[in-house]
């Protein structure tokens, strides 16, 4: 790139040419790759890939303990999503929204970008060689001193090999075994599973049931393996008519609770009255205690005793959870569930060997009264997870010497003194075993995005470097020391890989003793205050290592809609009494502090209870985290089930006063209430043999027995396509016509979803969102110039200017005055309406229908006039209000290298552009140009969207309806379709719903 | 009168102004540039498609003629993705150190020619060496919101010189077609070669 210099002076042309020559250098150099138009070929290319054709890399899913199967879809050299891996027997292809948003902490800005030593009190970067050698002189130190002993390695609990390599290596150290942390496991659940069953987690047949109560598991939440449990509960009911009644028992009706039947609200502290009173016990003394009407109850336990077979389920809470879930257990023996619907011998392996929550309080303890020499963490967060009162910070300053493997910032990392950055498990080698003789393995997708070292590679090289255990770690690195550990050698794993599973078990460490002296939680009834207080994981940032992934922060709560922020939920009629209304500031207050945040006026929990969603409120964590919300740890007290060693997140009663301030809620929810508009439809199970299509015949689309024009339907709209007139045989229709050569209008893409299997998890809307490249704007820095609002987490949202083009609609149905109610959910995304009333109103043709049947936004014509959005009666567009894919700008949503998880198929639209969901109209064209390459035609259902990929209920069909093999042409024909707005609005929407069936209580039992 | 004149005169240009862009969206369809645009640097990032006649200077004098006309080499053996996947693809330096790791800079006197050190083959040599990708510059660039599959259009029969020109007889490349949408309907319509006729709706290419 160098210019021949001039000689003498430098002309005018010269000037201009080293200028541009050098404009150039420096763009290279600066590597803002949306600048540079250079090609950079390989240097070598690999040989499985071809460019523009993505790779598929089977691997393993490690955001929570479960360990699902993920398939990683990489192209030149990058990951960009994960979908589920069909192939998987625990997950079967589908995927949460916690799973795919695992992306974005692999790109995340915040990351460590290498490893950090502290110096004069502040962590430094520093470079490999120093951070190994000060970690292995420490470690040599330990081993002299003899304080190796009093090590403690706290790691995030995973499934597979790594935590038997852990503890060997810890064991050649001279340092006791790890402990396995899962903030998130409900150990008293746990404990008494293995007490009863002598496994950590049976798995369970919601379809065998015909009866299912759940005393406060949210299993669709964070309760065991969602996923498989989500994928089974749906399956139970599609069943519709054979499908299980449940009721959902607990103070706080959750997203669990909002797919029952039926709802009991207890007081927190009275479910183990009720298992007693259900499995026979007295019904009045359960009544008393829990505040439930004395006939609910028996109602229930006639029920229970009068079907068969059943499903009685116990999420643990608060002090008594083991004897709560034992007695449930007990239940289930008695009602004869297990191995019916209790399957004991096909356990959840991946949930054994978790560290209680009272072991890391020991450990911690241990730290205060300075016996710990070394500490050492790795993937997990104890800092932020462990209540403040546990003054977890006070405790790590007594460690003379604390080692992070943390990828971020954390809370925990950044009070360490040395930082050795563990790659992201997108760029590790691992395996884990979810089930019994299924090995789920993990390869990385692609090359490690900064400085980083998988931590068992780093422990093999500590190993390596110190004399006396040298001779015992042989293996070059961690992949090789699987491969030579793995059932069945080289040649197993090899195949394995293909298919991400093997076969085989592996060994698991061995159980340590549990520790004991853990202060027991007092009874909550005897703690002071006016109000109850529940403290619930949050459904999408989990124990609030999901807080740094936009994506997460940005998806509503699926019970609130509520997104970056913490909010206080409070009885309706309590506070109608109390003069509060959603968005005025509640404060909360106990002996360990207190807490100011929002009202969320909830007709879904107890009336003495408020309850407060945990995983917001990070003092570091990164840029998305930091700030945002608050930590309902900071009031927690420091109690236990001693029993078990479980954590009691409801511990306490709080006294609640309110403030005189207003904080307006992030929320992404128009209307709670339908207004009588018919979107969210359910039918009742004993009215569902009387029903019949809603829709005349012909309205369906892709209907066989028709000339089939796509979309356009309507008279007027017909006209429009010359089908009226004086001679429509000259009348030019083009593509339109299904005569037409290019036979576009031989399809007509549709999709159906039934409303009987969502659950309203919202993992289509993550998953669109990954997909789709859609940007997030919620962020506190995304949030500039505006009076009042700068800086606020979630001030665009504020503004309505989020960019779900799926979201997921949650209705409430009665309980205006405090009785039943019903919630629904519902996705709603472009109808792409065959007579769609976006359409005409464009001015410049940027929105039009698609002979294929796809309402189609071309970027690259529309001016933003935002008349369609105005026009959508669905609500579904959704404009640029600014260039949040432009780097130069304050909006800009991709911060370096989040851009690189972008869809390379997707064009990132530019501010002032209106944009919709597509129908993953890129996945159609590919579809059909890889068909045409194949010389054939696109096979039934050969593809789908983003969003039915990920469905972990199977509630999104989609295809081509014109097609009797597409499941979608069957599935638009069930007795429950309905078109949301078609009777009103004659849209004509190529979306199909299938309605809700509920199960109300059997009338003889309501009557009694 | 004047005055009003002068203001009759705009609707004039409007007129001659619409005239000039059609011509100018078509023109590409019909013939080879008059102007063969030869510049150094790149062409930054632009909602507009890369203008025809561009001929920006690579950092490897790369001889298109002596490759495939002179060897005989077909396309497909450097671009080998160009009838399988969207991104027709570009050889890896591997790939031409697959031949110059045997012939090197210095060429023997051949057909006349005498013998003489190629520059550019030791360019090549000292990229490999130095284990460092060659930086081509881009010369062909649609904007981000077109898709443009190369693996549909091979396979339909559509050559490569059908929009890339006569490659093997360019000394430097440059942009041969417009790339603009006016050409890319022309031949989906079917005016360039009826067996060629493809779809030529928005969602074919725009999402």
């Amino acid at each position: 790139m160098t210019e021949n210099s001039a000689p003498s002076g430098v002309g005018r042309r010269e000037f201009l040419k080293i200028l541009g020559a050098g404009s150039a250098a420096t763009a290279a150099i600066g590597c803002s790759s949306d600048r540079v138009e250079r090609l950079i070929p390989y240097l070598t290319q690999p040989d499985e890939t071809v460019p523009g054709v993505s790779n598929y890399y089977a691997s393993t899913c490690r955001e929570c303990s479960v360990g699902c199967g993920v398939l990683l879809e990489t192209r030149d050299g990058r990951t960009f999503k994960l979908e589920g891996n069909p192939d998987h027997p625990l997950n079967r292809g589908a995927l949460c929204a916690r799973g795919q948003a695992s992306v974005q902490g692999l790109y995340n800005p915040d990351r460590y970008r290498g490893p950090m030593i502290r110096k004069n009190g502040k962590l430094t970067p520093a470079t490999w060689t120093e951070a190994l050698q000060l970690m292995g002189q420490k470690l040599g130190e330990a081993q002299s001193s003899g304080g190796a002993g009093n090590a403690v390695f706290i790691n995030k609990h995973e499934s597979g090999s790594f935590p038997a390599f852990l503890d060997r290596w810890l064991a050649d150290f001279g340092m006791p075994a790890h402990l396995s942390y899962d903030a998130l496991a409900d150990h008293a659940v746990i404990a008494a599973n293995r007490q009863s069953y002598g496994v950590a987690w049976p798995s369970l047949s919601f379809s065998a049931a015909k009866l299912i109560v759940s005393i406060g598991a949210d299993f669709l939440e964070t309760w065991g393996a969602s996923v498989p449990q989500q994928l089974d509960f749906a399956d139970a009911r599609a069943k519709l008519e054979d499908a299980p009644r449940f009721v959902y028992i607990g103070p706080r009706r959750s997203l669990t609770g909002c797919n029952a039947d039926q709802w009991v609200a207890c007081k927190p502290g009275s479910e183990l009255a009720i298992a007693r009173a259900l499995a026979g016990g007295s019904v009045q003394s359960a009544a008393d205690a829990s505040g439930v009407p004395a006939a609910t109850l028996e109602a229930l336990q006639r029920e229970l005793g009068a079907t068969k077979p059943s499903l009685v389920l116990a999420g643990s809470s608060g002090a008594g959870s083991m004897e709560l879930a034992l007695a449930v257990n007990e239940l289930n023996k008695q009602l004869g569930n297990v191995g019916t619907t209790v399957l004991t011998d096909q356990p959840i392996t991946s949930l054994e060997g978790i560290a209680t929550d009272a072991d890391i309080n020991a450990a911690v303890e241990k730290m205060r009264a300075g016996q710990v020499p070394f500490l050492m963490v790795r993937g997990v967060n104890p800092a932020f997870t462990m209540p403040r009162a546990a003054k977890v910070a006070d405790a790590l300053a007594k460690v003379p010497f604390k080692v992070s493997f943390s990828s971020y910032p954390d809370e925990t990392s950044e009070l360490c003194d040395l930082v050795l950055p563990d790659h992201h498990p997108i760029e590790s080698w691992g395996d884990a075993q979810p089930m019994n003789d299924v090995i789920s393995l993990q390869q990385p997708g692609m090359d490690p995005v900064y400085d980083t070292r998988q931590t068992a590679d780093v422990l093999i090289d500590l190993a390596k470097g110190n004399q006396r255990t040298a001779a015992r770690y042989t293996a070059q690195n961690y992949m090789r020391w699987l491969i030579d550990n793995f059932p069945g050698g080289t040649t197993a794993f090899t195949a394995g890989l293909q298919k991400g599973i093997g076969s085989g078990s592996i060994a698991r460490p061995a159980a340590r003793p549990a520790s004991t002296g853990a202060p027991q939680a007092p009874a909550i009834e005897g703690t002071n205050g006016d109000f109850y207080l529940v403290v619930y994981p949050s459904p999408t940032l989990g124990d609030g290592s999901g807080a740094n992934k936009p994506w997460l922060q940005e998806l509503p709560d699926p019970v609130t809609k509520i997104c970056w922020q913490t909010w206080i939920e409070i009885n309706q009629q309590t506070a109608r009494k109390l003069g509060i209304d959603s968005g005025d500031v509640l404060q909360i207050k106990t002996e360990q502090g207190e807490l100011k945040a929002p009202a969320y006026v909830y007709m879904g929990i107890q009336e003495n209870t408020v309850a407060v969603a945990f995983g917001q409120g990070h003092s570091a964590y990164g840029r998305y985290a930091m700030g945002v919300g608050l930590n309902p740890g900071d009031v927690l007290p420091v109690g236990f089930d001693a029993a078990s060693g479980s954590f009691a997140w409801t511990a306490t009663k709080v006294q609640l006063t309110k403030v005189n301030e207003f904080t307006p809620l992030v929320t992404t929810e128009g209307s709670a209430r339908q207004h009588g508009r018919g979107i969210a439809r359910s039918v009742p199970v004993e009215e569902l043999p009387h029903l019949e299509m809603e829709q005349e015949e012909h309205d369906m689309p892709g209907k066989p027995d028709q000339s089939y024009l796509p979309g356009l339907r309507s008279r007027m709209a017909a006209d429009a396509m010359g089908e009226i007139g004086d001679s429509p045989s000259r009348v030019q229709k083009g593509m339109y016509d299904p005569e037409h050569w290019s036979q576009m209008a031989k399809r007509r893409w549709a999709m159906t979803i039934d409303l009987a299997r969502c659950t309203g998890c919202s993992a289509c809307v993550t998953a669109c969102y990954a997909e789709n490249n859609l940007p997030t704007v919620g962020a506190p820095y995304q949030m500039v110039h505006t009076a009042f609002l700068h800086g606020v987490p979630g001030g665009n949202i504020l503004k309505g200017r989020e960019m779900n083009w799926i979201r997921l609609e949650r209705y409430w149905e009665g309980g205006e005055d405090g009785g039943e109610f019903e919630p629904r959910f519902v996705p709603m995304l472009c109808q792409h309406c065959g007579n769609a009333p976006c359409e005409p109103v464009c001015p410049v043709y940027a929105t039009y229908h698609s002979p294929d049947g796809l309402n189609v936004q071309v970027y690259n014509r529309c001016v933003g006039t935002r008349y369609c959005s105005n026009n959508c009666p669905y609500k579904v567009r959704y404009f640029n209000w600014f260039g949040y894919g432009e780097p130069a700008r304050p909006q800009y949503a991709w911060p370096e290298r989040m851009s690189w998880q972008l869809n390379p198929d997707v064009t990132v639209r530019g501010k002032g552009v209106m944009e919709k969901c597509t129908f993953c109209v890129q996945r159609i064209r590919e579809a059909e140009h890889r068909a045409k390459a194949e010389g054939r035609e696109v096979r039934p259902n050969e593809f789908t969207t983003s969003c039915a990929q990920a469905c972990p209920s199977r509630a999104i069909i989609f295809g081509d309806a014109a097609d009797e093999e597409w499941s979608v042409a069957r599935m638009a024909q069930d007795r429950r379709a309905y078109h949301v707005f078609h009777e009103q609005l004659n849209t004509y929407p190529a979306v199909v719903y299938l309605q809700k069936v509920t199960h109300p209580a059997p009338k003889a039992a309501a009557g009694a | 009168m004047t005055v009003r004149r002068k203001w009759a005169v705009i609707p004039g240009l409007f007129a001659l102004g619409a005239v000039a862009v059609l011509l100018s969206a078509y023109q590409g369809a019909t013939s080879r540039p008059d102007t063969i645009i030869t510049e150094k640097g790149s062409w930054g990032y632009s909602a507009a498609s890369s203008p025809q006649g561009r001929s920006p200077e690579q950092p490897i004098h790369f001889p298109h003629p002596t490759h495939v006309q002179t060897l005989g080499m077909n396309c497909l053996y450097c671009h080998y993705a160009a009838n399988k996947s969207t991104d027709p693809g570009l050889p890896a330096v591997s790939t031409c150190m697959g031949c110059h790791l045997v012939i090197g800079p210095k060429r023997p006197a051949m057909n006349g020619r005498p013998a003489f050190e190629s520059a550019e083959i030791t360019k090549l040599q000292k990229y490999w060496n130095e284990k460092k990708p060659i930086p081509w510059v881009r010369i062909h660039h649609v904007p981000d919101y077109v898709n443009f599959p190369h693996m549909t259009h091979v396979n339909a029969g559509v050559t490569c010189q059908t929009c890339h020109g006569q490659v093997q007889k360019m000394t430097q490349v440059y942009q041969y077609a417009s790339l603009n949408m006016g050409w890319c309907i022309n031949c989906h319509v079917g005016n360039v070669n009826p067996a060629w006729k493809a779809r030529y709706d928005c969602s074919v290419c725009h999402y």
